[in-house]
Protein backbone atom coordinates (compact mmCIF):
# COMPACT_ATOMS: atom_id res chain seq x y z
CA UNK A 1 0.00 0.00 0.00
CA UNK A 2 1.52 3.73 -1.16
CA UNK A 3 1.38 6.35 1.42
CA UNK A 4 -1.79 7.92 -0.17
CA UNK A 5 -3.51 4.60 -0.16
CA UNK A 6 -4.03 5.32 3.82
CA UNK A 7 -7.79 5.59 5.11
CA UNK A 8 -8.66 8.68 5.31
CA UNK A 9 -7.21 11.56 7.11
CA UNK A 10 -8.85 15.02 8.68
CA UNK A 11 -7.11 18.05 7.19
CA UNK A 12 -8.23 21.39 9.08
CA UNK A 13 -9.52 23.87 7.44
CA UNK A 14 -8.86 27.29 9.39
CA UNK A 15 -6.73 27.50 12.17
CA UNK A 16 -9.09 28.45 15.58
CA UNK A 17 -12.43 27.00 13.54
CA UNK A 18 -13.82 23.92 14.99
CA UNK A 19 -14.57 22.38 11.75
CA UNK A 20 -12.93 20.14 10.16
CA UNK A 21 -13.29 19.19 6.28
CA UNK A 22 -12.84 15.81 5.71
CA UNK A 23 -10.55 14.70 2.68
CA UNK A 24 -11.98 13.07 -0.54
CA UNK A 25 -13.61 14.25 -3.56
CA UNK A 26 -16.73 12.87 -5.38
CA UNK A 27 -16.89 12.11 -9.19
CA UNK A 28 -20.11 11.80 -11.23
CA UNK A 29 -18.53 10.62 -14.94
CA UNK A 30 -21.69 10.68 -16.52
CA UNK A 31 -23.01 10.44 -20.13
CA UNK A 32 -24.32 14.28 -20.37
CA UNK A 33 -22.61 15.87 -17.89
CA UNK A 34 -19.65 15.43 -15.40
CA UNK A 35 -19.73 16.56 -11.64
CA UNK A 36 -17.25 16.91 -8.84
CA UNK A 37 -18.40 17.05 -5.13
CA UNK A 38 -16.43 18.27 -2.45
CA UNK A 39 -17.05 19.33 1.29
CA UNK A 40 -17.02 23.26 2.04
CA UNK A 41 -16.21 25.07 4.78
CA UNK A 42 -19.54 25.81 5.63
CA UNK A 43 -20.15 22.02 5.85
CA UNK A 44 -21.75 21.90 3.23
CA UNK A 45 -20.80 20.87 -0.25
CA UNK A 46 -19.94 22.45 -3.18
CA UNK A 47 -20.88 20.68 -7.02
CA UNK A 48 -18.76 21.64 -10.06
CA UNK A 49 -20.56 20.58 -13.11
CA UNK A 50 -19.62 20.38 -16.59
CA UNK A 51 -21.05 19.12 -19.51
CA UNK A 52 -19.38 16.43 -21.39
CA UNK A 53 -19.30 17.41 -24.78
CA UNK A 54 -17.36 19.60 -27.08
CA UNK A 55 -17.42 20.59 -30.62
CA UNK A 56 -14.40 21.37 -33.19
CA UNK A 57 -14.86 24.83 -35.15
CA UNK A 58 -12.27 26.63 -37.50
CA UNK A 59 -8.99 28.00 -35.24
CA UNK A 60 -8.40 31.42 -35.93
CA UNK A 61 -6.91 33.88 -34.22
CA UNK A 62 -10.48 36.24 -33.96
CA UNK A 63 -12.16 33.38 -33.01
CA UNK A 64 -9.47 32.50 -29.88
CA UNK A 65 -9.90 36.07 -28.78
CA UNK A 66 -13.71 36.43 -28.96
CA UNK A 67 -14.02 32.88 -27.13
CA UNK A 68 -12.14 33.71 -24.12
CA UNK A 69 -13.79 37.31 -23.86
CA UNK A 70 -17.15 35.03 -23.94
CA UNK A 71 -15.27 33.03 -21.33
CA UNK A 72 -15.48 29.92 -23.38
CA UNK A 73 -13.34 27.15 -22.50
CA UNK A 74 -11.10 26.20 -25.55
CA UNK A 75 -8.36 24.09 -26.59
CA UNK A 76 -6.46 23.47 -29.64
CA UNK A 77 -5.94 20.25 -30.27
CA UNK A 78 -4.92 18.90 -33.93
CA UNK A 79 -4.88 22.16 -35.54
CA UNK A 80 -8.62 22.94 -34.60
CA UNK A 81 -9.78 25.01 -32.00
CA UNK A 82 -12.55 22.85 -29.78
CA UNK A 83 -14.96 24.65 -27.67
CA UNK A 84 -15.61 22.28 -24.26
CA UNK A 85 -18.75 21.81 -22.30
CA UNK A 86 -21.91 23.90 -21.58
CA UNK A 87 -20.64 26.05 -24.52
CA UNK A 88 -20.04 23.78 -26.72
CA UNK A 89 -23.74 22.52 -26.51
CA UNK A 90 -25.40 26.09 -27.06
CA UNK A 91 -22.75 26.60 -30.29
CA UNK A 92 -24.16 23.78 -31.55
CA UNK A 93 -27.77 24.52 -30.94
CA UNK A 94 -26.99 28.04 -32.42
CA UNK A 95 -25.32 26.15 -35.69
CA UNK A 96 -27.51 23.48 -35.83
CA UNK A 97 -24.51 21.20 -35.66
CA UNK A 98 -24.17 18.09 -33.41
CA UNK A 99 -21.77 17.67 -30.25
CA UNK A 100 -19.25 15.47 -30.00
CA UNK A 101 -19.40 13.01 -26.83
CA UNK A 102 -16.51 11.79 -25.32
CA UNK A 103 -19.12 9.19 -23.66
CA UNK A 104 -22.03 7.01 -25.26
CA UNK A 105 -24.41 4.63 -23.69
CA UNK A 106 -23.53 5.09 -19.82
CA UNK A 107 -19.26 4.16 -21.25
CA UNK A 108 -16.14 5.96 -22.89
CA UNK A 109 -17.19 6.07 -26.47
CA UNK A 110 -15.39 3.99 -28.50
CA UNK A 111 -16.19 6.10 -31.85
CA UNK A 112 -15.05 9.36 -30.90
CA UNK A 113 -11.09 9.22 -31.42
CA UNK A 114 -10.69 12.45 -28.91
CA UNK A 115 -12.83 11.21 -25.88
CA UNK A 116 -9.63 10.62 -24.08
CA UNK A 117 -8.19 13.88 -24.28
CA UNK A 118 -10.85 15.93 -24.02
CA UNK A 119 -12.52 14.22 -21.39
CA UNK A 120 -9.25 14.15 -19.77
CA UNK A 121 -9.85 18.12 -19.62
CA UNK A 122 -12.98 18.69 -18.30
CA UNK A 123 -12.31 16.16 -15.36
CA UNK A 124 -8.92 17.79 -14.79
CA UNK A 125 -10.35 21.26 -14.48
CA UNK A 126 -13.45 20.05 -12.60
CA UNK A 127 -11.70 17.92 -10.03
CA UNK A 128 -8.71 20.35 -9.48
CA UNK A 129 -6.23 19.37 -7.92
CA UNK A 130 -5.66 16.90 -4.70
CA UNK A 131 -5.46 18.57 -1.60
CA UNK A 132 -2.70 16.11 -0.12
CA UNK A 133 -0.81 13.67 -2.05
CA UNK A 134 -3.01 10.50 -2.83
CA UNK A 135 -6.52 12.19 -1.67
CA UNK A 136 -9.66 9.55 -2.03
CA UNK A 137 -11.58 10.14 -4.87
CA UNK A 138 -14.54 7.90 -5.90
CA UNK A 139 -15.60 7.96 -9.32
CA UNK A 140 -18.92 6.66 -10.33
CA UNK A 141 -19.19 3.40 -12.74
CA UNK A 142 -22.50 1.99 -13.86
CA UNK A 143 -23.40 -1.80 -13.69
CA UNK A 144 -23.54 -4.62 -16.28
CA UNK A 145 -26.66 -3.70 -18.60
CA UNK A 146 -29.42 -5.92 -18.47
CA UNK A 147 -30.26 -5.09 -22.17
CA UNK A 148 -26.50 -4.42 -24.15
CA UNK A 149 -23.70 -6.07 -23.76
CA UNK A 150 -20.78 -3.32 -22.15
CA UNK A 151 -17.56 -3.43 -21.29
CA UNK A 152 -17.56 -2.01 -17.81
CA UNK A 153 -14.23 -3.63 -16.57
CA UNK A 154 -12.02 -1.20 -19.34
CA UNK A 155 -14.31 1.80 -18.65
CA UNK A 156 -13.67 1.76 -15.02
CA UNK A 157 -10.28 0.82 -15.82
CA UNK A 158 -9.96 3.83 -18.13
CA UNK A 159 -11.00 6.04 -15.59
CA UNK A 160 -8.55 4.54 -12.81
CA UNK A 161 -5.91 5.15 -14.82
CA UNK A 162 -6.88 8.65 -15.40
CA UNK A 163 -7.53 9.82 -12.01
CA UNK A 164 -4.44 8.16 -10.33
CA UNK A 165 -2.37 10.17 -13.05
CA UNK A 166 -3.94 13.53 -11.75
CA UNK A 167 -2.33 12.13 -8.28
CA UNK A 168 -5.52 11.21 -6.72
CA UNK A 169 -6.16 7.45 -5.27
CA UNK A 170 -9.06 6.41 -7.68
CA UNK A 171 -11.87 3.97 -6.43
CA UNK A 172 -14.85 2.69 -8.22
CA UNK A 173 -18.31 3.32 -6.80
CA UNK A 174 -21.65 1.69 -8.35
CA UNK A 175 -23.59 4.65 -9.79
CA UNK A 176 -26.69 4.02 -8.35
CA UNK A 177 -25.06 3.01 -4.88
CA UNK A 178 -23.67 5.95 -4.72
CA UNK A 179 -27.55 7.50 -5.11
CA UNK A 180 -28.43 5.20 -1.81
CA UNK A 181 -25.29 6.69 0.00
CA UNK A 182 -26.36 10.57 -0.47
CA UNK A 183 -30.27 10.03 -0.34
CA UNK A 184 -30.95 6.96 2.07
CA UNK A 185 -29.16 7.74 5.43
CA UNK A 186 -32.62 8.46 6.91
CA UNK A 187 -33.54 4.58 6.18
CA UNK A 188 -29.67 3.24 7.26
CA UNK A 189 -29.04 3.20 3.65
CA UNK A 190 -31.76 0.21 3.05
CA UNK A 191 -33.62 0.86 0.08
CA UNK A 192 -33.36 0.98 -4.10
CA UNK A 193 -31.59 3.65 -5.57
CA UNK A 194 -31.84 5.15 -9.03
CA UNK A 195 -30.08 7.28 -11.14
CA UNK A 196 -31.42 8.58 -14.34
CA UNK A 197 -28.73 9.59 -16.71
CA UNK A 198 -27.72 10.66 -20.24
CA UNK A 199 -26.88 6.90 -21.11
CA UNK A 200 -28.22 4.43 -19.07
CA UNK A 201 -30.70 4.05 -15.92
CA UNK A 202 -29.13 2.55 -13.18
CA UNK A 203 -30.45 0.58 -10.37
CA UNK A 204 -28.95 -0.49 -6.96
CA UNK A 205 -31.04 -2.10 -4.46
CA UNK A 206 -29.02 -2.02 -0.49
CA UNK A 207 -29.52 -3.02 2.96
CA UNK A 208 -27.80 -1.12 5.39
CA UNK A 209 -25.27 0.05 2.97
CA UNK A 210 -24.28 -3.33 1.57
CA UNK A 211 -25.47 -3.54 -2.56
CA UNK A 212 -27.53 -6.41 -2.93
CA UNK A 213 -28.46 -6.29 -6.10
CA UNK A 214 -27.13 -3.96 -8.79
CA UNK A 215 -27.56 -3.76 -12.57
CA UNK A 216 -28.80 -1.10 -15.58
CA UNK A 217 -29.82 -0.57 -18.37
CA UNK A 218 -28.94 0.91 -21.58
CA UNK A 219 -31.45 3.92 -22.24
CA UNK A 220 -31.42 7.00 -20.43
CA UNK A 221 -32.18 10.87 -21.70
CA UNK A 222 -29.97 10.52 -25.28
CA UNK A 223 -32.45 7.29 -25.87
CA UNK A 224 -35.25 10.21 -25.59
CA UNK A 225 -32.91 12.56 -27.66
CA UNK A 226 -32.50 10.30 -30.14
CA UNK A 227 -36.14 9.37 -30.83
CA UNK A 228 -37.31 12.95 -30.39
CA UNK A 229 -34.61 14.13 -33.19
CA UNK A 230 -36.19 11.17 -35.16
CA UNK A 231 -40.02 11.85 -35.27
CA UNK A 232 -39.49 15.52 -35.37
CA UNK A 233 -36.65 15.73 -38.16
CA UNK A 234 -34.54 17.57 -36.60
CA UNK A 235 -30.98 17.60 -34.76
CA UNK A 236 -30.58 15.77 -31.23
CA UNK A 237 -29.40 18.77 -29.64
CA UNK A 238 -32.21 20.61 -30.63
CA UNK A 239 -33.79 17.55 -28.77
CA UNK A 240 -32.33 18.24 -25.89
CA UNK A 241 -32.85 21.71 -25.68
CA UNK A 242 -36.87 20.87 -25.55
CA UNK A 243 -35.84 18.85 -23.15
CA UNK A 244 -34.32 20.44 -21.08
CA UNK A 245 -35.95 24.32 -21.30
CA UNK A 246 -38.52 23.26 -18.83
CA UNK A 247 -41.24 21.39 -20.14
CA UNK A 248 -43.52 19.83 -17.54
CA UNK A 249 -44.55 15.78 -19.02
CA UNK A 250 -47.56 15.43 -17.62
CA UNK A 251 -49.08 19.02 -19.39
CA UNK A 252 -47.15 19.04 -22.58
CA UNK A 253 -47.60 22.39 -24.57
CA UNK A 254 -46.90 21.47 -28.48
CA UNK A 255 -45.99 18.83 -31.00
CA UNK A 256 -42.32 18.86 -29.54
CA UNK A 257 -43.50 18.46 -26.42
CA UNK A 258 -45.68 15.98 -26.73
CA UNK A 259 -42.76 13.97 -28.29
CA UNK A 260 -40.72 14.35 -25.14
CA UNK A 261 -43.52 13.17 -23.12
CA UNK A 262 -44.17 10.19 -24.70
CA UNK A 263 -40.98 9.05 -24.84
CA UNK A 264 -40.41 10.14 -21.31
CA UNK A 265 -43.36 7.56 -19.69
CA UNK A 266 -41.85 4.95 -22.40
CA UNK A 267 -38.42 5.03 -20.82
CA UNK A 268 -39.81 5.23 -17.30
CA UNK A 269 -41.65 2.05 -17.86
CA UNK A 270 -39.23 0.10 -19.52
CA UNK A 271 -37.22 0.84 -16.30
CA UNK A 272 -39.73 -0.13 -14.17
CA UNK A 273 -40.37 -3.18 -16.09
CA UNK A 274 -36.96 -4.14 -15.79
CA UNK A 275 -36.28 -3.64 -12.30
CA UNK A 276 -39.32 -5.51 -11.45
CA UNK A 277 -38.38 -8.32 -13.82
CA UNK A 278 -35.06 -8.82 -12.18
CA UNK A 279 -36.42 -8.28 -8.70
CA UNK A 280 -38.49 -11.15 -9.72
CA UNK A 281 -35.77 -13.10 -10.47
CA UNK A 282 -35.27 -13.48 -7.53
CA UNK A 283 -31.02 -14.55 -7.53
CA UNK A 284 -29.40 -12.71 -4.10
CA UNK A 285 -32.39 -11.03 -3.01
CA UNK A 286 -32.87 -10.05 0.59
CA UNK A 287 -35.82 -9.87 2.62
CA UNK A 288 -37.64 -6.98 3.34
CA UNK A 289 -39.43 -6.37 6.49
CA UNK A 290 -40.92 -2.94 6.42
CA UNK A 291 -41.29 -1.05 2.90
CA UNK A 292 -38.47 0.55 1.39
CA UNK A 293 -38.24 3.65 -0.16
CA UNK A 294 -37.31 4.61 -3.69
CA UNK A 295 -34.90 8.00 -4.34
CA UNK A 296 -34.56 8.52 -8.16
CA UNK A 297 -32.09 11.19 -9.03
CA UNK A 298 -29.79 12.29 -12.31
CA UNK A 299 -29.97 14.86 -15.02
CA UNK A 300 -33.13 12.85 -16.60
CA UNK A 301 -35.03 13.34 -13.72
CA UNK A 302 -35.01 17.34 -13.57
CA UNK A 303 -37.73 17.69 -16.32
CA UNK A 304 -40.95 18.76 -14.97
CA UNK A 305 -43.55 16.44 -13.75
CA UNK A 306 -40.98 13.42 -13.62
CA UNK A 307 -41.98 11.83 -10.21
CA UNK A 308 -45.69 11.83 -10.62
CA UNK A 309 -45.20 10.18 -13.94
CA UNK A 310 -42.73 7.60 -12.87
CA UNK A 311 -45.42 7.13 -9.64
CA UNK A 312 -48.19 6.34 -12.22
CA UNK A 313 -46.05 3.90 -13.99
CA UNK A 314 -45.40 2.56 -10.61
CA UNK A 315 -48.84 2.37 -9.98
CA UNK A 316 -49.49 -0.18 -13.39
CA UNK A 317 -46.97 -2.79 -12.42
CA UNK A 318 -47.31 -5.38 -9.28
CA UNK A 319 -43.91 -4.29 -7.64
CA UNK A 320 -42.70 -7.49 -5.75
CA UNK A 321 -41.48 -5.84 -2.74
CA UNK A 322 -43.30 -3.53 -0.59
CA UNK A 323 -42.29 0.07 -1.53
CA UNK A 324 -42.75 2.90 1.10
CA UNK A 325 -41.76 6.72 -0.51
CA UNK A 326 -41.18 7.12 -3.98
CA UNK A 327 -39.17 10.54 -4.07
CA UNK A 328 -36.73 12.35 -6.74
CA UNK A 329 -33.52 14.26 -5.26
CA UNK A 330 -33.51 17.56 -4.04
CA UNK A 331 -30.58 18.22 -5.99
CA UNK A 332 -31.00 15.20 -8.54
CA UNK A 333 -28.37 16.31 -10.96
CA UNK A 334 -25.17 16.09 -8.66
CA UNK A 335 -26.77 13.50 -5.89
CA UNK A 336 -24.14 10.78 -7.34
CA UNK A 337 -21.22 12.54 -7.24
CA UNK A 338 -22.47 13.59 -3.17
CA UNK A 339 -22.59 10.03 -3.09
CA UNK A 340 -19.28 9.27 -3.84
CA UNK A 341 -18.16 12.29 -2.34
CA UNK A 342 -19.79 10.26 1.13
CA UNK A 343 -18.19 6.91 0.13
CA UNK A 344 -14.67 8.91 -0.59
CA UNK A 345 -14.87 10.99 2.54
CA UNK A 346 -15.84 7.33 4.69
CA UNK A 347 -12.86 5.45 3.26
CA UNK A 348 -15.16 3.04 1.69
CA UNK A 349 -13.94 0.89 -1.27
CA UNK B 1 -60.39 -33.56 -11.76
CA UNK B 2 -57.35 -31.09 -12.12
CA UNK B 3 -56.73 -30.21 -8.58
CA UNK B 4 -56.45 -34.12 -8.08
CA UNK B 5 -54.02 -35.05 -10.72
CA UNK B 6 -51.88 -31.75 -9.61
CA UNK B 7 -51.94 -33.48 -6.05
CA UNK B 8 -51.21 -36.50 -7.46
CA UNK B 9 -48.28 -35.05 -9.32
CA UNK B 10 -46.85 -33.32 -5.56
CA UNK B 11 -47.40 -36.09 -3.81
CA UNK B 12 -45.57 -38.35 -6.13
CA UNK B 13 -42.41 -35.36 -6.67
CA UNK B 14 -42.49 -35.56 -3.46
CA UNK B 15 -42.58 -38.95 -1.60
CA UNK B 16 -40.03 -41.68 -1.80
CA UNK B 17 -41.13 -45.42 -3.34
CA UNK B 18 -40.09 -48.36 -0.93
CA UNK B 19 -41.00 -51.91 -1.73
CA UNK B 20 -42.91 -53.79 1.24
CA UNK B 21 -39.68 -55.40 1.95
CA UNK B 22 -37.75 -52.59 2.39
CA UNK B 23 -40.75 -51.20 5.00
CA UNK B 24 -40.39 -54.47 6.71
CA UNK B 25 -36.91 -54.10 7.38
CA UNK B 26 -37.49 -50.43 8.97
CA UNK B 27 -39.86 -52.52 11.40
CA UNK B 28 -42.91 -51.40 9.41
CA UNK B 29 -45.52 -53.52 9.77
CA UNK B 30 -48.49 -51.74 8.40
CA UNK B 31 -49.01 -48.78 6.53
CA UNK B 32 -52.04 -46.08 6.35
CA UNK B 33 -53.18 -45.25 2.74
CA UNK B 34 -55.12 -42.47 1.40
CA UNK B 35 -56.01 -41.37 -2.14
CA UNK B 36 -54.54 -38.22 -3.45
CA UNK B 37 -58.42 -37.39 -4.16
CA UNK B 38 -59.01 -37.69 -0.60
CA UNK B 39 -55.96 -35.53 -0.34
CA UNK B 40 -57.22 -33.30 -2.62
CA UNK B 41 -60.75 -33.48 -1.24
CA UNK B 42 -59.40 -32.17 2.25
CA UNK B 43 -57.13 -29.19 0.69
CA UNK B 44 -59.97 -27.78 -1.30
CA UNK B 45 -62.31 -27.46 1.63
CA UNK B 46 -59.81 -26.35 4.41
CA UNK B 47 -58.59 -23.57 1.54
CA UNK B 48 -62.84 -22.54 1.47
CA UNK B 49 -63.57 -23.12 5.28
CA UNK B 50 -60.29 -20.85 5.88
CA UNK B 51 -61.22 -17.87 3.22
CA UNK B 52 -64.96 -18.12 4.03
CA UNK B 53 -64.75 -17.58 8.07
CA UNK B 54 -62.26 -14.99 7.41
CA UNK B 55 -65.44 -13.16 6.11
CA UNK B 56 -62.62 -10.62 4.62
CA UNK B 57 -62.98 -11.34 1.15
CA UNK B 58 -66.00 -12.17 -1.11
CA UNK B 59 -66.82 -15.73 -2.66
CA UNK B 60 -65.58 -14.10 -6.30
CA UNK B 61 -62.29 -12.77 -4.53
CA UNK B 62 -62.00 -16.53 -2.62
CA UNK B 63 -62.08 -18.02 -6.42
CA UNK B 64 -59.91 -15.70 -7.61
CA UNK B 65 -57.31 -16.59 -4.81
CA UNK B 66 -57.76 -20.52 -5.10
CA UNK B 67 -57.27 -19.62 -8.83
CA UNK B 68 -54.10 -17.95 -7.96
CA UNK B 69 -52.57 -20.80 -5.34
CA UNK B 70 -53.88 -23.17 -7.97
CA UNK B 71 -51.52 -21.72 -10.78
CA UNK B 72 -48.67 -20.86 -8.34
CA UNK B 73 -49.13 -24.62 -6.95
CA UNK B 74 -48.26 -25.82 -10.74
CA UNK B 75 -45.37 -23.61 -11.13
CA UNK B 76 -43.74 -24.91 -7.85
CA UNK B 77 -44.58 -28.00 -8.73
CA UNK B 78 -43.16 -27.69 -12.61
CA UNK B 79 -40.03 -26.29 -10.93
CA UNK B 80 -39.71 -29.18 -8.37
CA UNK B 81 -39.83 -32.00 -11.12
CA UNK B 82 -37.29 -30.13 -13.31
CA UNK B 83 -34.85 -30.33 -10.20
CA UNK B 84 -35.91 -34.14 -9.43
CA UNK B 85 -34.73 -34.85 -13.18
CA UNK B 86 -31.87 -32.67 -12.80
CA UNK B 87 -31.02 -34.31 -9.39
CA UNK B 88 -31.55 -37.88 -11.22
CA UNK B 89 -29.40 -37.42 -14.22
CA UNK B 90 -26.86 -36.07 -12.13
CA UNK B 91 -26.67 -38.75 -9.79
CA UNK B 92 -27.11 -41.24 -12.92
CA UNK B 93 -23.83 -39.64 -14.16
CA UNK B 94 -22.47 -39.66 -11.12
CA UNK B 95 -22.99 -43.19 -10.90
CA UNK B 96 -21.81 -43.81 -14.00
CA UNK B 97 -18.17 -42.15 -13.20
CA UNK B 98 -18.08 -44.43 -10.13
CA UNK B 99 -18.61 -47.75 -12.01
CA UNK B 100 -15.52 -46.59 -14.55
CA UNK B 101 -13.84 -45.98 -11.79
CA UNK B 102 -14.18 -48.73 -10.30
CA UNK B 103 -13.14 -50.74 -13.57
CA UNK B 104 -10.23 -49.09 -13.96
CA UNK B 105 -8.85 -49.38 -10.55
CA UNK B 106 -9.50 -53.10 -11.29
CA UNK B 107 -7.49 -52.30 -14.72
CA UNK B 108 -4.88 -50.79 -12.27
CA UNK B 109 -4.55 -53.90 -10.09
CA UNK B 110 -4.28 -56.47 -12.66
CA UNK B 111 -1.39 -54.52 -14.73
CA UNK B 112 0.50 -53.83 -11.30
CA UNK B 113 0.11 -57.67 -10.45
CA UNK B 114 1.28 -58.34 -14.71
CA UNK B 115 4.07 -55.58 -14.08
CA UNK B 116 5.63 -57.58 -11.24
CA UNK B 117 5.34 -60.22 -12.51
CA UNK B 118 7.00 -59.02 -15.53
CA UNK B 119 9.96 -57.23 -13.46
CA UNK B 120 11.24 -60.33 -11.77
CA UNK B 121 11.34 -61.99 -15.02
CA UNK B 122 14.79 -61.40 -16.63
CA UNK B 123 15.08 -58.62 -19.62
CA UNK B 124 12.05 -57.01 -18.20
CA UNK B 125 10.92 -53.80 -19.90
CA UNK B 126 9.43 -51.09 -19.48
CA UNK B 127 5.51 -50.43 -19.47
CA UNK B 128 4.34 -51.22 -23.21
CA UNK B 129 1.13 -50.39 -24.98
CA UNK B 130 -0.98 -51.54 -22.73
CA UNK B 131 0.06 -49.16 -19.97
CA UNK B 132 -0.02 -46.35 -22.12
CA UNK B 133 -3.45 -46.66 -23.17
CA UNK B 134 -4.24 -47.13 -19.20
CA UNK B 135 -2.46 -43.64 -18.52
CA UNK B 136 -4.73 -42.57 -20.96
CA UNK B 137 -7.99 -43.68 -20.09
CA UNK B 138 -7.15 -42.66 -16.28
CA UNK B 139 -6.32 -38.89 -18.06
CA UNK B 140 -9.71 -39.08 -19.72
CA UNK B 141 -11.09 -40.17 -16.85
CA UNK B 142 -9.85 -37.25 -14.63
CA UNK B 143 -10.65 -34.63 -17.16
CA UNK B 144 -13.99 -35.81 -17.12
CA UNK B 145 -14.30 -35.62 -13.68
CA UNK B 146 -12.62 -32.10 -13.85
CA UNK B 147 -15.54 -30.81 -16.01
CA UNK B 148 -17.53 -32.13 -14.28
CA UNK B 149 -16.89 -30.78 -10.78
CA UNK B 150 -16.45 -27.32 -12.80
CA UNK B 151 -20.36 -27.61 -14.34
CA UNK B 152 -21.22 -28.43 -10.94
CA UNK B 153 -19.02 -25.77 -9.09
CA UNK B 154 -20.34 -22.92 -11.51
CA UNK B 155 -24.30 -24.16 -10.99
CA UNK B 156 -23.52 -23.37 -7.43
CA UNK B 157 -21.89 -19.89 -7.74
CA UNK B 158 -18.16 -21.61 -7.49
CA UNK B 159 -15.64 -21.26 -10.24
CA UNK B 160 -12.03 -22.84 -10.22
CA UNK B 161 -11.14 -19.79 -12.27
CA UNK B 162 -8.96 -17.20 -10.79
CA UNK B 163 -9.05 -13.76 -11.21
CA UNK B 164 -6.56 -12.30 -13.54
CA UNK B 165 -3.99 -9.35 -12.49
CA UNK B 166 -5.41 -5.71 -12.31
CA UNK B 167 -5.65 -3.83 -15.42
CA UNK B 168 -3.32 -0.86 -16.19
CA UNK B 169 -4.72 1.37 -18.42
CA UNK B 170 -1.62 4.03 -18.12
CA UNK B 171 -0.84 3.50 -21.07
CA UNK B 172 -3.53 5.07 -23.25
CA UNK B 173 -2.56 8.27 -21.70
CA UNK B 174 0.79 8.88 -23.74
CA UNK B 175 -0.50 10.97 -25.83
CA UNK B 176 -2.96 12.90 -23.65
CA UNK B 177 0.01 14.35 -21.51
CA UNK B 178 1.09 16.99 -24.01
CA UNK B 179 0.52 20.69 -22.87
CA UNK B 180 -2.32 21.75 -25.29
CA UNK B 181 -3.24 25.28 -25.97
CA UNK B 182 -6.14 26.38 -24.31
CA UNK B 183 -7.82 29.06 -22.03
CA UNK B 184 -9.35 26.50 -19.86
CA UNK B 185 -7.34 28.08 -16.76
CA UNK B 186 -8.72 31.41 -16.65
CA UNK B 187 -12.63 30.37 -17.53
CA UNK B 188 -14.53 29.43 -14.21
CA UNK B 189 -17.01 26.97 -14.14
CA UNK B 190 -20.21 26.57 -12.52
CA UNK B 191 -20.73 25.68 -9.29
CA UNK B 192 -23.41 24.56 -7.09
CA UNK B 193 -23.43 25.00 -3.28
CA UNK B 194 -25.30 21.64 -1.63
CA UNK B 195 -26.53 20.45 1.48
CA UNK B 196 -23.84 18.79 3.36
CA UNK B 197 -23.07 15.23 4.16
CA UNK B 198 -21.96 15.35 7.87
CA UNK B 199 -25.73 13.49 8.77
CA UNK B 200 -24.59 10.97 5.88
CA UNK B 201 -21.03 10.37 7.29
CA UNK B 202 -22.38 9.78 11.18
CA UNK B 203 -24.82 7.18 10.06
CA UNK B 204 -22.39 5.38 7.65
CA UNK B 205 -20.18 5.72 10.87
CA UNK B 206 -22.26 4.40 13.16
CA UNK B 207 -23.59 1.36 10.70
CA UNK B 208 -19.79 0.22 10.56
CA UNK B 209 -19.76 0.06 14.20
CA UNK B 210 -18.29 3.49 14.89
CA UNK B 211 -18.71 5.97 17.57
Amino acid sequence: MTDHQNPQKRAPVDAGADTTVALGKGLDIGTANLAAAVQNEDGGITVTVERNAFLDIPSDVYSKNMLTKLKVPYVVHNGKLVVIGEAAFELANVFSRETRRPMSDGLISPNEQDALPMIKLIINKILGEPRTPGENCHFCVPAPSLDVDNNVVYHQGLFESMINKMGYTAHAINEAHAVIFAELSECDFTGIGLSFGGGMANACIAYKSIPCLSFSVARGGDWIDKNVANVLGCPRSKATYIKERGIDIRDPKSREEEAVTIYYRSLISYVLQNIKARFESGQNMPTFQKPVDIACSGGTSLVGGFIEVFREEFAKIEFPIPVGRIFRSEEALTAVAKGCLVAAAIGES
Amino acid sequence: MGIVNEVKEALSAQSRTATLDELRSEGRRKVRLIRAEQVASMISEAVHAAAEQSGLISQAEVDKLVENSRREFKDILQQREREAQESKELKDQLQARDRELQQLRAQLQQQGGANAQANAAPGAQQAGPAGIDFAAALEKLTGSLNDRLEKLGKKMGVSAAVDAAELNFDGMFKDTGKTLESNMANIEIKKKEGGGIATNLAKLKKLKGGS
